[in-house]
């Protein structure tokens, strides 16, 4: 009897025991199915465009006889028609009939904005805008009336047209100074207080009207698919963080001795020139590595790369209008002292674009406040109407107004006294920071890079710009390369009133 | 009808069907809901239309589909068929079974249904041949329910049952065909039979059977070896979707019996060493992960069909494109493993989370049936079959999405597939004989409250 009833009592506990088992399996598969339906959701909502325009996409590809919807037109920002849709009567080899052939034709100096229309090609696929706005050159974002209207009244679809922020005059002026110059290379000129992109250039470029002839190497838009070491460029994250998180740098005086060596690692200044007793801003203005290269180890690479972050490094870049490779600021704990004074001096650890270089510049010179760059100014319907139009939004807020007016003040300097001396002018001031890369070897040596990043006018700043030139060679530098063609391009922006 | 009526139509119906599909989903949720906030319900509630919006449903899809070119009145009558296969079934197994659980009856059909109209716009043979499969996983179903209902003594089936899933496995590694880069299917007549679909019941019941009375570990260990040879001989056969829902079934029902974290914890840590093994060993194994880790970066061929999955995904949006306006035979396997994306694609975003959602309320309901379950051995076998069926469709879906890597298992009652079909529906089938079970208990219980109140007696029941 007594048995009986502890077998029983037993029985019960572990039935309770399978019961409250139960229940937490309960929660875990529940928590698993919650975090499909959120990640699942979150992906569509980050990626979906992105997913939607790539090129693999055979849903919006463009028929060449007998397109369901015609693609709508590419413009620059003053109505200028970079791309459009024609077709011609071709005759057909089988059957000997004339049939309409449609294609994509750009415009006849389409060469220098090619890398940012790119192209869309029934045998090459698609490319920069033509990709990446295919969403709305395909007319997909059209309402259900519209697309109704158009099935029932239109005899063929039609996409709709597509504004960008361009400046074409602008972009056909830098891309023939690059032209000049010769060497490959990236610009990038945005306005700091929307984000808009007025002109980006790349250079080797292509013409999109004949791809026959096209090399990989031109295909590459440097400006945001470009990865390079930033070299003294970086100097102004540094010294972003040396404001952040060292209370009395503004004060404090430096010795430079033209080298300073980190555990048997030697870094020296430009030329080994020593300069002597110097605060921060001077160091920048003359760009001394070893007052930057120690003052990485002080500021530590938790708060640098916190800095970094800040200013969008590590990021994925979902920008809504445009594709960017994320730029890597990679330090760890496990980062060395030689590694971190590298780094610090924008040599090491360190990779950005053209681009992301001149969303920085255009940070400190809109108070500290980063914008998305953008680079889709409206969307026009089939009758005029605008369907989508330019919103400045803001990406970040990275330093406050403070630090962000004395990094102003010490890029004016840079200009003014500094390795930025070329890039003075006589018509606007201009503030910037120059750079220069090493990134190559001693039997290569013409493969270093020049850099220049600035902002213009300095007071009320309306022009951000970044410069990067390649193979630049032994003795050339980015004052003395990136800094005159930034000017050039910063008075001609001035001159066509932006 | 002329093809730019048709593109009118579909564009137009597409709401229409978001609609009724997110209708039953919301009604389910609502039901399922009250369920479990009602300890004493039993699973009879009214479902009130949810038949007929699901009739109207099948029917003006099949109809948009039989609109597109030529009126097609095969279409058309497939439409018929699979809205009076489905009455049937349903009104059928309600009026044998009083306690069955309709809505996880009408859950189950809905993406059936779905599943048939996906298949008719893809391929119209196989949604024929997949109605076909439809009618027999229902008999199926009525044979588990009443295998469940009526014999007692299942586990003195435990050892025969555990010599025929290893004998059809080792079978299927000797003379198995490989289909979609795993050996694990076997010809028989004219029909490819996927044996470890089987051997998943198998393994439900042997499990609970086994777990069900307190054993040491020691005198566990036929089934312990069993599990592990079951779960190696698939891990061979390179099928490891359905090694991973063997381990997680294992794992989940041994600590709901026992309450034995070391046994569980000890397994996992032995998956992920074998995880990590066969990562290093298999080529196939570190596809898949460079696959689900970055699909963009080898678009052309191990990204392929995550990279085209995605695209379709995005390219449908949150109501779809409409049916048949898509292209979703782009999308490798858009009948069997990427059916999800194929939906995504025509059907919507929103048809997808329906779907996510309902396989998530079929899993409550199954666990609420688990919980009411009065034997600790009935409470397992639900449980085994429930988390089967959650387990199955998480990893599908998830890998679809890319939430984690693909592996290879059909999504169960909508993708193409006798083998799935038929073992979905017997899973199901354990999950309402012990609802129906438990149903009955309840009435009788009643009845007995009846008398006693009747006799005036107020005798402690037994329970």
């Amino acid at each position: 009897m007594h048995n009986s009833t502890t077998r029983r009592m037993k029985a019960a506990m572990s039935k309770r025991k399978i019961k409250r088992n139960t229940i937490g399996v309960l929660l875990v598969l529940t928590a698993l199915y919650l975090s499909l339906i959120a990640y699942f959701c979150y992906a569509v909502l980050f990626y979906g465009s992105r997913w939607f325009a790539d090129s693999y996409n055979t849903r919006v590809k463009m028929d060449e006889t007998n397109p369901r919807i015609i693609p709508g037109s590419i413009m620059d920002r003053n109505g200028v028609v970079l791309a459009e849709t024609k077709d011609e009567l071709v005759k057909n080899p089988t059957t000997g009939k004339d049939e309409k052939y449609y294609f994509r034709a750009y415009h006849n100096e389409a060469a220098s904005v090619a890398h940012v229309v790119g192209f869309n090609h029934s045998k090459y696929g698609r490319m920069g805008v033509e990709a990446f706005y295919i969403y709305y050159l395909m007319g997909y974002n059209n309402s259900l009336i519209e697309k109704i209207y158009q099935k029932a009244f239109l005899p063929q679809e039609r996409g709709n047209d597509v504004v960008l922020t361009l400046d074409f005059r602008l972009q056909d002026y830098v891309s023939e100074l690059m032209r000049k110059q010769g060497k490959r290379g990236g610009v990038v000129l945005l306005n700091p207080k929307t984000g808009e992109i007025l002109t980006m250039v790349s250079y080797p470029t292509f013409n999109p009207n004949d791809m026959e002839k096209v090399d990989d190497d031109s295909l590459v838009n440097r400006a945001t698919q470009g990865l390079y070491p930033p070299g003294s460029i970086f100097k102004l994250i540094t010294a972003a963080s040396a404001l952040e998180n060292i209370e009395d740098i503004r004060q404090r005086k430096f010795n430079c001795t033209g080298a300073v060596e980190f555990d048997g690692e030697r870094i020296q200044c430009y030329k080994g020139e020593a300069h002597g007793q110097l605060d921060l801003a001077q160091a920048l203005a003359v760009s001394c590595n070893t007052t930057f290269a120690s003052l990485g180890i002080e500021i530590g690479w938790k708060d640098l790369l916190k800095t970094g972050k800040k200013f969008g490094f590590n990021d994925d870049f979902l920008f809504s209008d445009i594709k960017v490779k994320p730029s890597s600021l990679s330090i760890s704990y496990k980062t060395s002292k030689q590694e971190m004074a590298w780094t610090a001096v924008g040599q090491g650890r360190v990779l950005v674009t053209p681009l992301h270089m001149a969303m920085i510049a255009a940070t400190i010179a809109n108070d500290g406040v980063m914008m998305e760059p953008k680079l889709l100014y409206s969307v026009v319907g089939r009758n005029g109407n605008i369907q989508k139009q330019l919103k400045p939004d803001v990406y970040r807020k990275v330093l406050d107004k403070e630090n962000a007016e004395v990094l102003k003040n010490m890029m004016v300097k840079v200009v003014l006294e500094g390795t930025g001396k070329q890039a003075q002018s006589n018509r606007i001031t201009i503030a910037g920071k120059t750079g220069t890369a090493e990134e190559g070897s001693k039997d290569q040596p013409n493969k270093n890079l020049a850099w220049f990043v600035g902002f213009a006018p300095v007071d009320n700043p309306t022009l951000a710009i970044a410069v990067l030139l390649e193979d630049v060679g032994q003795g050339e530098t980015g004052g003395t390369q990136a800094a005159p063609l930034a000017r050039k391009v910063l008075e001609k922006a001035v001159e066509l009133g932006y | 009808m002329p093809a730019k009526q048709y593109e009118i139509l579909a564009l137009t119906m597409r709401y229409w069907f978001v609609l009724l599909i997110l209708y039953i989903f919301v009604r389910s949720l609502v039901s399922t809901v009250r369920y479990l906030s009602n300890v004493k319900a039993t699973a009879e509630e009214s479902t009130g239309n949810i038949p007929f919006v699901l009739v109207l449903f099948a029917l003006t899809a099949f109809v948009l589909l039989s609109l597109n070119g030529e009126l097609d009145v095969l279409t058309l009558l497939m439409g018929i068929l699979v809205c009076s296969t489905f009455l049937f079934q349903y009104l059928l197994l309600c009026y044998l079974f009083g306690g069955i659980d309709r809505y996880l009856l009408l859950m189950v059909d809905t993406l059936c249904i779905v599943g048939f109209i996906m298949l008719q716009r893809l391929q119209p043979a196989l949604a024929f041949r997949q109605v076909e499969w439809f009618g027999l996983g229902s008999i199926f179903l009525l044979l588990t329910i009443l295998y469940v209902k009526f014999f007692k003594h299942w586990d003195k089936l435990n050892y025969p049952l555990m010599i025929i899933g290893l004998g059809v496995l080792i079978l299927t590694l000797a003379i198995g065909k490989e289909i979609g880069g795993a050996k694990n299917w076997i010809q028989i007549w004219k029909y490819n039979v996927q044996p470890s679909e089987f051997v998943k019941i198998i393994l439900v019941f042997v499990l609970s059977a086994d777990l069900k009375t307190n054993k040491n570990r020691l005198r566990r260990l036929p089934v312990l070896l069993f599990t592990a040879f079951v779960i190696l001989l698939v891990v061979l056969q390179k099928d490891l979707g359905a090694a991973f829902l063997y381990f997680c079934l294992f794992v989940f029902l041994y600590y709901i019996a026992t309450s034995d974290w070391l046994i569980a914890a000890g397994a996992s840590f032995l998956a992920s060493l074998g995880a990590f093994i066969s990562y290093h060993l298999f080529g196939h194994v570190r596809t898949r992960i460079a696959a689900w880790r970055n699909p963009w970066a080898d678009v052309e061929n191990k990204g392929y069909q995550i990279a085209q999955s995605l695209i379709a995904i995005a390219s449908g949006g949150w109501v779809g494109l409409g049916l048949g306006l898509g292209s979703p035979h782009v999308i490798p396997a858009s009948k069997t493993d990427f059916i999800f994306a194929a939906i995504c694609e025509e059907m919507g975003i929103l048809t997808g989370v329906s779907i996510i959602g309902l396989y998530l309320l079929i899993m409550v309901r199954g666990v609420a049936i688990a919980l009411k379950a009065r034997k600790p051995g009935d409470t397992l076998l639900t449980m085994g079959a429930t988390i089967s069926l959650a387990i199955q469709s998480f990893t599908i879906i998830g890998g679809v999405v890319k939430l984690i890597p693909l592996t290879g298992v059909t999504m169960p009652f909508v993708s193409y597939g006798g083998s799935s079909m038929l073992v979905s529906f017997g899973l199901l089938g354990i999950v309402q004989g012990i609802a129906i079970k438990n149903s009955q208990r309840k009435q009788d219980k009643d009845a007995q409250q009846h008398y006693e109140e009747d006799e005036g007696c107020d005798e402690q029941e037994e329970d």
